[in-house]
């Protein structure tokens, strides 16, 4: 297994300078200039096109290419040209208040996810199974900026009970933490926990209809043995694909849930970064994002291996 | 040599009212009810940075202008002041400005500023400033002792100092020893009321009260950017809340203590809570179209002028304010210097059968009109809808051409082919009077660019560059804005208002062109 993940470690290096070299090219092919924006609509000539020399914007696309890359090779990503920040020091500053945010959001996507998706499936065709499609389906057709606005209006305006924006980092105050990111992470969780409600539920349908289980009924084993033990695991497969997935959605950042509730994260970073085309920062953190979500994907495929020996790469796990 | 009080009468009206008032105000009281405490203020756009040489965003001034000053500014009613030079001499010539600096400022550092400073700052801004173009008319600076800068320009340009004054990206006074930094590297030390204690990217800046200030006792109060300044509360928090409902939000529940600014839809709800005061400016944006003159049919002049004869400002400024605005006689808001209602009756004509009458004139045959808009400025995109209808309805094929802010704007600006016309709003721009206004308009411009510039507007704006009197460069503004409004050079829609508020037991906040976080206090 560490041999495997060595070598989709390695697989990583030129995937990531192929991610780099196709961003590269998209961003200067998508119209918009930062020494325009910067200049804005009022500067004259002579200031725009001095800006674009600040900023190194006057040379040849090749060089600017070539300039990234031996900048890439020594581990700089560059400095943001609005912010006038490194590159990497925004991402790394960043990328904790997004990983908590999601970490948060898939604590809640996967207790509520799977609990309701389970009981429904246990509950087949009764009430509580309608109940909880109908919430899942609600759940995964809401808009998470509507429902993140109608959360400030319940609970800072109405209640009282948490702000309306703002980070505190874990490591600094649990609870502020807790007060701060229950609504971003509510709001990106509710559409996942709809749409792992209803995976679970439709995988452990199939699973609780499968022989080995009828047999584990049959040999007198509790229901509880039954579905944690035996139907649980099996069901863990695609679940595990779809957390992966939804993983990789949350740590993307979300642009509209940091917005709304003023988080300082990755979404928010490099959705400012697009609409002013900082192409230091947009490249930066398009190549940051692809590599977290290359080891995302390779973390998700060791798991297989845990859940499923079927599938182990070297038949050790 | 002209000494200050000659010249004041002429520009700088601000800084002749405090250099009589000197002396006087000295031992005026506290303008603070109460000092002590953290006040948090919501801004609607992120901070990009707080280097104020070399960023012209809002978001930027707005933090900033509380932490930096500089040599002259603006006061409350937009005239040229003094802030830190402590008088002004202008020679008979026109080509030599001398500066006295105020005795005793001290930097957030601690350092005492001194010419050596003043000249760093006007040379790092000569670099990378983003509006250099200030500088354009100087030909060099000296500096003959520690109190004393000096400023000689290649030929006299009566309006220097209107530019030198200008708030868009102004020339503030930083250390020597910070004047190498590179843009938005620049180490925030200012000689301002507050200083800068934190700044976290897309989260908030938080300010601390500057114990060394010098006040400019000249001034009883603030006045526009300059004047007495004064901080009352220990700390300034501004936090970046770009959702607009949830900035109001966090101001009904007392989360925070002001927003820079509310929507129009939450202002009816606000204005009933007893918790709240709104205050507003009336006119703030000036929202504008502007054609491309060298693209057909808008480099027609009689296209331009049936376009423009089509259609009713009340129905676009309906849309594009929700219902607040006020229509505009002019480039100019009544009360300013400058205004005129020369050339006023092209605007706002709603004549739909001028329009096909001057369409025939043009030989038009439905061409394509497009209209660059965007949707990040929700006024801009509404403008352009109901105008695209009012187009249509005289008989105009125009259609919408809807990119982001920076491609629409790169695209007007870079591209002479493919839109015909491209909306904007000028807040800055207006409020710095008639000669910035005009120069929108004035060869090399990105705004007008026709493939021949206009003769008779370019003659009105050297006149209004370099008129000698106020009342001179006031005649040619008239004769300019005349032309560009015949011409259609320039679309000025109406003003639309900026509403602010704070919580009621916040005090001395007044809505201005950034929140002045001076001589603003919380009751206990």
């Amino acid at each position: 297994m560490a041999r495997y993940a060595l070598k989709r470690l390695l697989q990583m290096i030129p995937l990531l300078l192929l991610v780099s070299l196709i961003s590269f090219g998209l961003i200067k092919l998508v119209p918009g200039d930062p020494a325009v924006v910067m200049g804005g609509s009022n500067a004259t000539p002579a200031e725009i096109d001095a800006i674009r020399r600040n900023l190194g914007l006057d040379q040849p696309v090749w060089q600017q290419l070539l300039s990234f890359y031996a900048n890439l090779a020594r581990g700089d990503l560059g400095r943001s040209l609005l912010l006038g920040q490194p590159v990497a020091e925004a991402l790394i500053e960043r990328a904790p208040v997004t990983l908590w945010i999601s970490l948060y959001s898939l604590i809640l996507t996967v207790v509520v996810g799977m609990a309701t998706g389970i009981v429904a499936a246990l509950r087949h065709n009764t009430w509580v199974d309608q109940v909880v499609s109908v919430v899942a389906l609600i759940g995964v057709s809401l808009p998470n900026f509507w429902l993140g606005l109608m959360m400030i209006v319940l609970f800072s305006v109405w209640l009282g009970w948490l702000p309306t924006g703002g980070y505190v980092a874990p490591s600094a105050d649990v609870v502020g933490f807790l007060r701060t990111a229950t609504m971003p992470a509510l709001a990106l969780a509710f559409l996942q926990i709809g749409l792992l409600t209803r995976i679970t539920r439709s995988t452990m349908l199939d699973v609780l209809g499968q022989d080995y289980i009828r047999t584990a009924r049959a040999k007198g084993l509790p229901e509880t043995t039954v579905v944690l033990k035996h139907a649980l695991a099996n069901v863990m497969i695609p679940v595990i694909t779809v957390i992966g997935l939804i993983l990789s959605v949350l740590l993307s950042g979300s642009i509209i849930v940091e917005t709304i509730f003023s988080v300082p994260g990755i979404g928010s970073l490099l959705g400012n970064a697009i609409l002013r085309r900082d192409y230091p920062m947009i490249q930066g953190g398009l190549l940051f994002v692809a590599a977290g979500l290359m080891l995302l994907n390779l973390i998700v495929d060791v798991l297989y291996g845990v859940f499923d020996p079927r599938v182990r790469v070297d038949g050790r796990g | 040599m002209i000494t200050i009080r000659t010249f004041a009468s002429r520009a700088v009206l601000g800084g002749l009212a405090a250099t009589l008032m000197a002396g006087t105000a000295l031992a005026q009281a506290s303008q603070c009810g109460r000092k002590g405490g953290d006040l948090t203020f919501a801004l609607e756009a992120r901070v990009p940075g707080l280097d104020q040489h070399a960023s012209n965003s809002s978001a930027t001034r707005n933090v900033s202008m509380n932490m930096f000053e500089t040599l002259v500014t603006r006061d409350e009613k937009m005239n040229p002041v003094l802030e830190l030079a402590e008088s002004m001499d202008q020679s008979a010539d026109g080509l030599t400005y001398t500066f006295k600096l105020r005795q005793g400022i001290t930097f957030h550092n601690g350092k005492t500023m001194t010419s050596a400073d003043v000249a760093a700052s006007f040379q790092r801004y000569s670099k990378i400033g983003v509006d250099r173009s200030i500088l354009e008319p100087v030909e060099k600076w000296e500096t003959p002792d520690a109190n004393t800068f000096v400023l000689r320009l290649k030929e006299a340009r009566p309006t220097f100092i209107e530019q030198l004054s200008a708030f868009t990206v102004p020339v503030v006074i930083i250390p020597a020893e910070n004047a190498e930094a590179a843009a938005q590297q620049l180490p925030i030390v200012g000689t301002g009321p507050f200083q800068l204690e934190e700044f976290k990217p897309d989260s908030h800046v938080k300010l601390k009260r500057f114990a060394g200030y010098k006040p400019d006792t000249r001034h009883t109060t603030i006045s526009g950017f300059g004047g007495n300044k004064e901080a009352c509360v220990d700390t300034v928090t501004f936090r970046m809340m770009t959702e607009p409902a949830a900035r109001t939000a966090a101001l009904e529940v007392g989360e925070i203590h002001g927003v820079e600014d509310v929507p129009v839809a939450s202002q009816k709800r606000l204005a009933g809570n007893k918790d709240i005061k709104l205050s507003r400016l009336e006119l703030f944006t000036m929202n504008v179209a502007y054609p491309n003159a060298s693209f057909p049919p808008t480099d027609n002049p009689k296209v331009r002028q049936a376009i423009l004869a089509a259609m009713d400002f009340e129905e676009i400024m309906e849309a594009a304010s929700d219902g607040q605005y006020k229509l505009n006689k002019g480039f100019q808001f009544p009360g300013m210097n400058y205004y005129s209602e020369a050339g006023a009756e092209n605007l706002n004509q709603k004549n739909k059968e001028k329009a096909k009458k001057l369409l025939a004139e043009a030989g038009y045959k439905g061409e394509k009109v497009t209209l660059l808009t965007n949707r990040e400025f929700p006024y801009m995109y509404n403008t352009s809808l109901v105008m695209a209808e009012q187009l249509k309805a005289a008989g105009i094929n125009a259609e919408l051409l809807v990119l982001d802010w920076p491609a629409a704007l790169q695209k007007s600006i870079k591209e002479t082919e493919g839109w015909n016309f491209f909306y904007t709003g000028w807040i800055t721009v207006i409020a710095l009077g008639g000669p910035q206004t005009m120069r929108q308009m004035a060869a090399p411009s990105f705004v007008w660019k026709p493939k021949e510039p206009d003769a008779e507007f370019q003659a009105a704006f050297q006149v209004l560059s370099s008129g000698k009197t106020l009342d001179e460069r006031k005649a040619a503004f008239a004769k300019a804005q005349a032309r560009a409004l015949d011409q259609v050079m320039a679309i000025p829609f109406g003003a639309m208002p900026k509403t602010q508020a704070v919580r009621a037991n916040v005090e001395g906040f007044k809505s201005y062109y950034i929140p002045r976080m001076s001589g603003v206090w919380i009751k206990g």
